[in-house]
């Protein structure tokens, strides 16, 4: 099994010996921010690489195949073509929030994307409450959104705004509760000690029923934050035409698509750290051998795993479902999930005692 | 009772959404109905009967069927088609004739209603399946369907004559 | 037939001819409401369903003629016709009072004739813009480009939001209004020309209450081509590849009716076999345009999958018409007298092998999309049309029979082959939204039933009748229905004598089903009423004609 620690050590190590330890440490936050920020954006060229081409077989298609084999620059080449593209000025929008709105939301996901223990080794912010960080800087997105519907000055993408901000709102709630279940479950908040707690067994499979039931509400719920059909209300394509980013163009569209195909990797990735294990490897107590097969293969390979499969199923589930109506939307959120939450946590409080 | 109702409906939708999961997965593996067109170009053809563009066919002595009637120009309703005539005297007679000058055809304004080819007494012009069209500028467009120095196909009849 | 024409008979200065099923009744400018309102509201038998009206320039005269059906003899028409000499300030009373139908059709006939319309709200051009300059299907109208130049500049809003109207109030005084389309403080949104969803360039200007929709305004004529202009000076075969290019999704439907009112002027007895065929090619045409308004009704709804499948299966026919008619879109099939040209031999297994396939796929579009719970929950108690308002719009086809209007032209007045073929009309009750998403999917089963007793049964023999050279109509009007696939399509043939048509008017039936939207839409919100246009599925380019 590889273990990333040996490199990040030697690295750290490296940085000590030329140099004092808070130059180290500076040189070390850059070369994290660099990291993450590279990941970030290869993460996205790849998943929307994924998106298409699974979306393309579901509607019995191919999906993009011209830009080298199989496609697979064809996202590489998107992203040139947008970097290109004009930035067109808005007649009276307000130039000021219209040009920070798009970097407040893909601050917020980077933020999030930061705190999330790829490996026991890649773990950038390790806080004693983790869980309570990322649902506090996730949620920091929706006021990008909000702004950038607002100084649009169209309506279709106020519209859109108004749509996202009450859904983003609610939808919170019960993507909350449904963490907080676990952590009630781990007795921790923080990441690292919740992946570890899971080294016995998932916490899907630990927590019973509760679990599941959370797994399943912060699915649906985690799902709707990402804005993606059938949530998709706040963009929805054959209404608003492009929703809250109507106006955006060139790169500062393209924040906005980052941040959306990377908000579905951040949701699937905190969905399989909380309920999955995060990079733990499958073990099932007394199966010494099948075990020691599992540690095998690298935590990097399972947390990875684990969240293609997460966001195979978001796929899946987009794909498949017409949009909803916002009523529909708020009273699924209202009366369905968040009391279903509530309850949840109670019977895994009890569970727990 | 009412929470049991509740809680069947929910179920029930449930296992809706997953009938639909299912249709779109037995989707995800069937095979695909894409035409990847550039590639197959050369091995795939339209049908036979396609119209794609208006084209008068030569024989082997570059000549054809058209005697330079003028119906089918009259009859189409977007002024596509343009015959221009010569006066030309025949060997055999000596007398002064209408010929075929040039055929002009204009595939741009073309709305492919076929009222041309199926009121040409001669049969002098059909339908080809090519559909390649696009062209850089419009004057490409325009299109010259006889040959340079085709001829009228010499009948018997009117050899006889 | 005899109340009919005893209920003709009394209308005041009414004079009565019979042709068939058709009563022309005369009746003079003055009488025309008396009259209407009479044959609406009578104890006998009420003519709830105005078809169509005609403007018509008789040369000295400018006329109207309204095409009455009673939904209870649906198979019997009456054209009420009047006219007015004065063609400087020609005005006829307005009948929209009576039926909610003729709001759209009046403006046309304005703004094609200049006839105003005493008493009508909203006397604003419907296709042209506020400014254009003379009436273009009179037969005066000067065509000079530099009284109508090429725009530079889009339509003054202003001009679009205010109604002029003329009104005759009971004391006789004449009063020029100009109302307001929208309240000042309204929250106008402007949906189209240029919009995912509206199915081409149609354009809704739409006031919001935050989600609600509180009034729809629709605004025609971005792709308007004068065909009915263009009719005029074209001979009868020139005509048909412009039909083609009105609704292009019920093509070949279409010109198969305009083909039948001229064959019914020639008198041409059309061989048995290209009745079958045309039915066959008909059929096919409803089962793909109701494929595409299917799946694009799931993609306005958000289901972009469903539309790929609903394209997907459609493709299967585009391949038998491309084999057989050689156009896919335009296929351009019937002509005057029959069809272009046999069937391909392949045709009869193709489309043997595509009914299996079609039912096998349908039961999938049944589990993926009329199941969905989001789906049913979106389209279940929204967009309510009664069967007296289906009437009274004339939204005929798919979606007047999910509100319970019978309404099947196929069986009212059955044409070409449909008498060989044993189908039922689907009719459903509820007239909600899920009634005609769901009627759809139901006709094109029905429409398979049709292929499948007809396509083993195609009689031998020529597959057109011989027609000459140069087709001229007798002096007369001729008129033809058919069921396309979003209603009832008609043709009204003027003809002169000559080789051109006096005048051509087609009832798009795309255009009822607009103002369906108008009305139905009110108090939905933004999402329904993109699910609404879904599921009345309309054709721009049939409206814009």
């Amino acid at each position: 099994m590889f273990d990333f620690s040996i490199v990040t050590a030697w690295i750290d190590h490296f940085l000590r010996t030329y140099l004092d330890e808070g130059w180290a440490l500076l040189v070390e936050f850059v070369l994290v921010g660099l990291v993450i920020l590279t990941v970030y954006a290869v993460l996205a060229l790849l998943l929307i690489y994924i998106e298409r081409k699974i979306c393309a077989f579901f509607q019995c298609r191919i999906g993009p195949n011209r830009v080298g084999p199989w496609g697979v620059f064809q996202s590489v080449a998107d992203m040139v073509k947008i970097l290109l593209k004009e930035i067109i000025k808005i007649d009276r929008a307000d130039p000021l929030l219209f040009r920070i709105a798009s970097f407040l939301v893909i601050i917020a996901s980077i933020c999030t994307f930061g705190a999330i223990p790829f490996d026991p080794a890649l773990h950038a912010v390790n806080f004693n409450m983790g869980v309570f960080y990322l649902l506090a800087v996730s949620s920091l997105g929706v006021i990008g959104i909000l702004l950038a519907g607002w100084s649009s000055n169209n309506k279709y993408t106020m519209i859109g705004a108004m749509r996202s901000g009450a859904q983003l709102i609610s939808y919170e709630l019960s993507c909350g509760l449904s963490l907080m279940s676990i952590v009630v479950l781990a007795g921790s908040m923080q990441l690292s000690e919740i992946v570890n707690q899971q080294a016995e067994m998932w916490f899907i499979f630990k927590g019973h029923i509760p679990a599941c039931i959370a797994f399943l509400i912060y699915l649906i719920a985690g799902h709707a934050e990402t804005n993606r059909g059938p949530f998709d209300l706040p963009e929805a394509e054959s209404e608003l035409t492009a929703g809250y980013h109507t106006e955006y163009s060139g790169i500062q569209f393209g924040f906005f698509y980052l941040a959306e195909y990377l908000n579905m990797f951040i949701i699937a990735a905190i969905a399989s750290t909380m309920f999955l294990g995060g990079w733990m490897p499958l073990h099932i107590v007394g199966w010494e051998a099948f075990n020691g097969v599992m540690d095998m293969i690298p935590p990097v390979v399972w947390f990875f795993g684990k969240t293609f499969f997460c966001v195979f199923l978001a796929l899946w589930i987009r794909w498949s479902f017409p949009r909803l109506r916002i009523d529909q939307l708020l009273s699924l959120e209202w009366k369905v999930l968040m009391p279903l939450a509530l309850i949840n946590i109670l019977f895994m409080a009890l569970c727990v005692m | 009772m009412k929470l049991l109702n509740y809680i069947q409906t929910i179920l029930i939708g449930i296992y809706r959404l997953l009938q639909g999961m299912y249709i779109t997965m037995l989707n995800f593996i069937r095979p695909k109905v894409t035409e990847q067109y550039p590639e197959n170009r050369g091995k795939v053809f339209p049908h036979e009967r396609m119209r794609g563009a208006l084209t008068m066919p030569h024989n082997e002595d570059n000549q054809h069927k058209c005697t330079a009637c003028s119906i089918c120009m009259m009859n189409c309703p977007n002024g596509t088609i343009q015959v221009i005539t010569k006066q030309e005297v025949d060997e055999t007679t000596g007398k002064e004739k209408k010929v075929l000058d040039r055929y002009l055809y204009d595939i741009g304004s073309c709305t492919f209603c076929a009222i041309c080819t199926l009121s040409c007494p001669q049969n002098a012009i059909e339908w080809s399946i090519d559909f390649e069209h696009a062209v850089f500028t419009r004057a490409k467009l325009n299109l010259q369907l006889n040959k340079e120095g085709s001829s009228l196909i010499k009948k018997e009849k009117i050899t006889k004559e | 037939m005899k109340v009919i024409a005893d209920l003709a008979a009394q209308l005041p200065g009414a004079t009565v001819e019979q042709q068939g099923n058709t009563f022309l009744v005369a009746v003079p400018k003055e009488k025309l409401h008396d009259a209407a309102s009479m044959l609406r509201h009578n104890s006998k038998l009420q003519f709830d369903y105005l078809n169509d009206i005609i403007g018509l320039d008789n040369g000295d005269t400018l006329g109207v003629i309204y095409v009455l059906v009673a939904t209870q003899f649906s198979a019997y028409t009456i054209r009420l016709k009047t006219e007015t000499d004065d063609r400087e300030n020609p005005e006829i009373d307005t009948v929209v009072d009576l039926w909610d139908s003729a709001d759209l059709y009046e403006r046309e006939v304005y703004d094609f004739f200049g006839i105003r319309f005493v008493n009508n709200p909203d006397m604003r051009r419907l296709f042209l813009r506020q400014d254009w300059v003379g009436y273009p299907l009179r037969k005066d109208y000067d065509a000079d480009p530099e009284l109508n130049p090429i725009p530079h500049e889009a339509e003054d809003l202003d001009k679009m939001e205010d109604l002029p109207s003329l009104e005759i109030d009971l004391n006789g005084a004449r009063l020029e209004k100009h109302r307001q389309l929208f309240e000042k403080e309204d929250y106008v949104v402007n949906f189209g020309p240029q919009h995912p969803s509206t199915h081409g360039a149609l354009h809704l200007r739409i006031a919001l209450e935050g989600e609600i929709v509180k009034k729809v305004d629709p605004n025609f004529g971005y792709i308007h081509r004068g065909i009915e202009k263009m009719c005029e000076a074209d001979t009868y075969p020139q005509i048909l590849h412009l039909i083609d290019r009105m609704d292009y999704l019920s093509a070949t439907i279409h010109r198969h009716g305009f083909c039948l009112a001229v064959e019914k002027g020639l008198q041409l007895e059309t061989p048995e076999r290209a009745h079958y065929i045309r039915t066959i090619i008909d059929e096919l045409t409803r089962i793909a345009s109701h494929l595409l308004g299917w799946g694009c009704m799931c993609n306005d709804m958000g289901a972009i999958t469903a539309f790929i499948y609903g394209m997907r299966d459609r493709e299967k026919i585009m391949d038998i018409f491309e084999q057989t008619c050689g156009g896919r879109l335009m296929a351009n099939y019937s002509v005057i007298g029959g069809v272009m040209a046999d069937i391909h031999p392949d045709f009869q297994k193709k489309v043997r092998a595509f009914v299996p396939y079609m039912r096998k796929m349908l039961k999938e579009h049944h589990i993926l999309f009329t199941g969905n719970p989001i789906a049913r929950g979106r389209m279940e108690g929204v967009g309510y049309l009664s069967k007296e308002k289906a009437i009274s719009l004339g939204a005929t086809g798919p979606t007047g029979r999910a509100s319970g209007w019978s309404n099947d032209v196929r069986k009212i007045a059955p044409y070409a082959a449909y008498r060989h073929a044993e189908f039922a009309e689907m009719l459903r009750t509820d007239g909600l939204t899920f009634d005609r998403y769901v009627i759809r999917l139901d006709e094109i089963e029905e429409s398979l039933k049709i292929i499948e007793q007809l396509v083993d049964n195609i009689p031998g023999g020529a597959y057109a009748a011989k027609t000459k050279a140069i087709i001229k109509l007798p002096e007369g009007e001729f008129h033809q229905r058919v069921e396309g696939s979003h209603g009832e399509f008609d043709v009204y043939i003027n003809s002169r004598g000559e080789k051109y048509p006096y005048r051509v008017k087609f009832r798009s039936p795309c255009m009822t089903l607009v103002n369906t939207l108008k009305h139905i839409a009110v108090g939905t919100k933004v999402a329904d009423l993109i699910m609404l246009g879904g599921s009345l599925d309309y054709v721009i380019p049939c409206i814009d004609r």
